[in-house]
């Protein structure tokens, strides 16, 4: 998992959704059977079918297990279950379960593993399972597999044979060996592989395998990343993927398969902006919607790209709404720390660019104080307006922010440091001459800073006139900011917020199928009730103490 | 290769209509020889496309950048930019050094005549978003973008304008800092810009100014250049000195805001109580 917490904001993620799974794994360790079922049994109950939870239970029973090999096969097989249950129900939320527990598992996949569970679940005649075993190398582990366990295998086999093999079972088979094959850097082999993968998926068309395919094309894409010439260099080879991530992002919109549109779509301005094509992720945006309903990393991925084109576009409010949504909706985990960082790092410029000062709060976080040092000390130098201090502080980090990618933004800082130095004279000084600003500000002319000072005024950060013939500057009064529109504005704004959360959540909350079946039924004996108890009171012969009893019950 | 040999004499042909500044013969001979580049395929270079067409190739279209934009048509220079890109991209690979010969391109004085266009033309969102790939690039090769004559021009030229450095601008413009004759073309429609800027910033800056420091403000010839000036924008002469118009009653205007802001007001709370209910 090391590649995963090594910052980039795409493969942060996906650790973050291992963070569950790792916590889960260290409850599990205890070898004991037990344990480990009723940790699984834990997740099934969330499942609300208790019945098919047993089910699950049953086919991990026969054999006792003590080796995590043997468990990784026992959980590849339970999830596959969970998958049946996925496609029989039509809810994602199974298959989302088994790509969670993919990360705990992510240790202990070796190809041996692979192999076990796909000679035991397929038939030798299966193309799928001899496509997947090409792949991690075992061409030959049908063959082995009969000759030495033949007795073990068989009932195994006989069970699976008796019916079909989902294709989301292949897909979560595959998802396993493009890991595998990701953590051992067979890149080149990864590559070849997804990429077939890749036409086999595009011709199934079920909406129970959105997920899952969306997976695959993450490591699809992940292969080709690490694939020589490396991103900035306009020939990289994740150009080549290109083609290939519009066509499925084409499929996925027809098909209103939102999770693969998603993943696909911030996949692609990844891949853009990795080669700094921003022209191009700029028109992907303009002509596609984002789906709302989409993952809520997939949306906080988004928003970080989106507000890095904006910010690149100059539109600074709009990169600084997406940003804030980036690293709200970010997961503030220690694997996801990454994307955290770098969505807050570039946060801070914007606000800086906007004007604003960020909360030195941002600078204590203990995931971000080291990270954001740099980051912290540009705060410092803008927000005093130190001219000086901004550049030198712009050199000395210069590799820092270049590695960020915030360098031109912060190139762009300049006029900002210039605008609040004249904010703070402005704000001291009822009148100033030009000079005395010239030579705080260390700028080169007194006729630059007449001009600065003019755009100021025009641009409304000081309320102020200059007198050219005397050759300085008079502050106005400041206005009481309580008797202009701006604090209701600022009150509706956040009332808004309020109540777009409400909404937010009253739209997340989930009813369990057929609940109000149950509850209708507990009100028509309630009614019934009651009426018995209006006739009883009626015929005389009860008590009020009973009936005030009955009442609360009810 | 016959069509090669075409090519290259009407390059050489090209290359001395732009020196005598014929532009009709020029356009014409451009158009010639897009048409064999079409031809021959070769208007997008492919792997398969040969090294010495694809030289020839961007050389033609590099020409034609260079002539539209002495002919002054804006559109016609970009569409040229856009279709030199694959070219530039080729050039940009390193892997594709040895084959392609880049010493004759013009990419950095391109690329930087396009930058000062989308600078005269106020489209500061594509100047940067172009400006991000070439510093990518730059710190890529460990170099800086200012070690670009042609390139660093425009982006001083940009910090400065957005500094409101307005005189440093002007002193750009004039000096012989330019760095070729192509840049100075854009010298007018800059000066423009700063000017009517200037003109904005004074309006609210300065409650009035003697015509002779309008002068020198405005970088303007002389004072009857200024007068005209003040007319255009229509700025009131009085005593020597030009009074700026005063903005609209601020007594009137407060009372029409409050007019707005208390329908706005409404219009909210009635809002909060809508959704209140639906809460409870």
């Amino acid at each position: 998992m090391g590649e995963d917490t090594a910052g980039a904001p795409t493969s942060s993620f996906n650790a973050s959704k291992d963070r569950k799974g790792d916590e889960k794994m260290t409850v599990v360790v205890p070898p004991t059977k037990g344990s480990r079922l009723s940790g699984d049994k834990g997740q099934d109950q969330e499942g609300d079918v208790a019945m098919e939870g047993a089910e699950g239970d049953e086919t991990q029973k026969p054999e006792p297990e003590v080796d995590p090999r043997a468990k990784a096969i026992q959980d590849i097989k339970t999830n596959f279950t969970l998958l049946e249950r996925a496609v029989a129900h039509f809810d994602p939320r199974f298959t989302l379960r088994v790509l969670r527990s993919i990360s705990s598992m992510r240790k202990h996949i070796t190809s041996d593993v692979l192999a076990e569970v796909l000679v035991e679940s397929y038939p030798p005649s299966s193309p799928t399972a001899s496509f997947l075993l090409e792949a991690i190398g075992e061409t030959g582990a049908f063959e082995s597999a009969v000759a030495s366990s033949k007795m073990d295998v068989e009932s195994e086999k006989t069970r699976s044979n008796s019916k079909e093999i989902l294709p989301e079972i292949d897909t979560y088979l595959s998802i396993l060996v493009q890991i595998f094959l990701y953590d051992n850097k067979e890149i080149q082999r990864g590559a070849k592989f997804s990429t077939s993968l890749i036409e086999r998926l595009r011709t199934i068309n079920r909406r129970t395998l959105d997920s899952l395919a969306a997976r695959v094309y993450f490591y699809y894409s992940l292969f080709f990343e690490q694939i020589t010439p490396l991103p900035p260099s306009p020939a990289a080879t994740v150009t080549m993927i290109r083609q290939p991530l519009l066509a499925a992002l084409r499929t996925a919109v027809l098909r209103k398969d939102v999770d693969t549109q998603a993943t696909v779509m911030t996949l692609l301005l990844r891949n853009y902006l990795s080669t700094s094509h921003i022209s191009q992720a700029d028109l992907l945006i303009s002509h596609n919607r984002f789906p709302q309903s989409a993952s809520n990393n997939q949306i906080a991925r988004y928003l970080y790209y989106l507000g890095r084109i904006r910010a690149i576009q100059l539109q600074y409010t709009d990169a600084h709404g997406h940003l804030i949504g980036a690293t709200r909706k970010s997961p503030s985990s220690h694997s996801a720390r990454g994307f955290y960082q770098s969505s807050h790092k570039l946060l801070v410029v914007v606000e800086l660019l906007m004007g604003d000062i960020p909360d030195r709060a941002i600078f204590r976080q203990p995931a971000l104080e080291r990270a954001m040092h740099p980051y912290f000390l540009l705060v410092q130098a803008v927000s005093v307006g130190d001219l000086d201090g901004f550049l030198s502080i712009v050199n000395t980090h210069s590799t820092t922010f270049r590695k960020d990618g915030t360098y031109t933004l912060i190139l762009r800082l300049r006029q900002n440091v210039i605008k609040t130095g004249i904010r703070m004279m402005s704000l001291s000084y009822s009148r100033i001459s030009l000079r005395d600003i010239c030579l705080r500000l260390g700028l080169d002319s007194e006729e630059s800073a007449e001009y600065i000072v003019a755009k100021a005024i025009r641009d409304g950060v000081i309320e102020a006139t200059l007198d050219h013939e005397r050759g300085f500057m008079k502050s106005k009064e400041v206005g009481d900011i309580y008797a202009t529109r701006e604090p209701g504005e600022a009150f509706h704004e956040r009332i808004r917020a309020c109540l777009s959360l409400h909404d937010e959540s009253v739209k997340a909350m989930r009813f369990p199928m057929n609940q109000h079946r149950l509850e209708l039924k507990s009100a028509q004996e309630a009614r019934e009730r009651e009426r018995e108890l209006a006739k009883e009171i009626q015929d005389g012969d009860m008590d009020d103490e009973d009936a005030g009893a009955d009442f609360d019950a009810i | 290769m016959a069509n090669g040999a075409d090519l290259r004499t009407l390059v050489s042909e090209l290359h001395n209509a732009l020196n005598r500044k014929q532009f009709d013969a020029a356009n014409d001979l451009l158009s010639r020889a897009k048409r064999t580049l079409l031809l021959q395929n070769a208007l997008i270079p492919t792997s398969s496309t040969s090294p010495e067409l694809i030289a020839l190739a961007r050389e033609v279209l590099e020409l034609g950048a260079l002539s539209s934009i002495r002919q002054t048509d804006a559109p016609s220079f970009t569409r040229y930019y856009q279709q030199l890109q694959p070219f530039y991209d080729l050039e940009r690979d390193s892997a594709n050094a040895g084959k392609v010969d880049f010493k004759t391109s013009q990419r950095s004085k391109i690329t930087g005549l396009y930058l000062l266009l989308l600078l005269s033309m106020g489209d500061s969102t594509s100047f940067h978003t172009v400006l991000e790939g070439l510093v990518e690039e730059a710190s890529l090769k460990g170099k800086s973008i200012e070690d670009d004559p042609c390139i660093k021009y425009p982006v001083e030229l940009e910090r400065n304008l957005m500094e409101g450095s307005y005189d440093k601008v002007w002193r750009e413009t004039k000096s012989e800092r330019v760095p070729s004759e192509d840049f100075g073309l854009f010298s007018n429609v800059l000066v423009g810009t700063i000017r009517s800027e200037i003109a904005d910033c004074s309006e609210k800056a300065y409650p009035s100014l003697p015509i002779s420091n309008a002068k020198n403000l405005l970088f303007l010839e002389s004072e009857g250049a200024v007068i005209e000036f003040a007319q255009q924008r229509g700025w009131v002469l009085r005593d020597g000195r030009i009074y700026f118009p005063v903005e609209p009653e601020a007594a009137a205007r407060s009372e029409k805001d409050i007019l707005v802001a208390s329908t706005a007001i409404i219009e909210n709370a009635i809002g909060y109580a809508r959704e209140l209910e639906t809460i409870v």
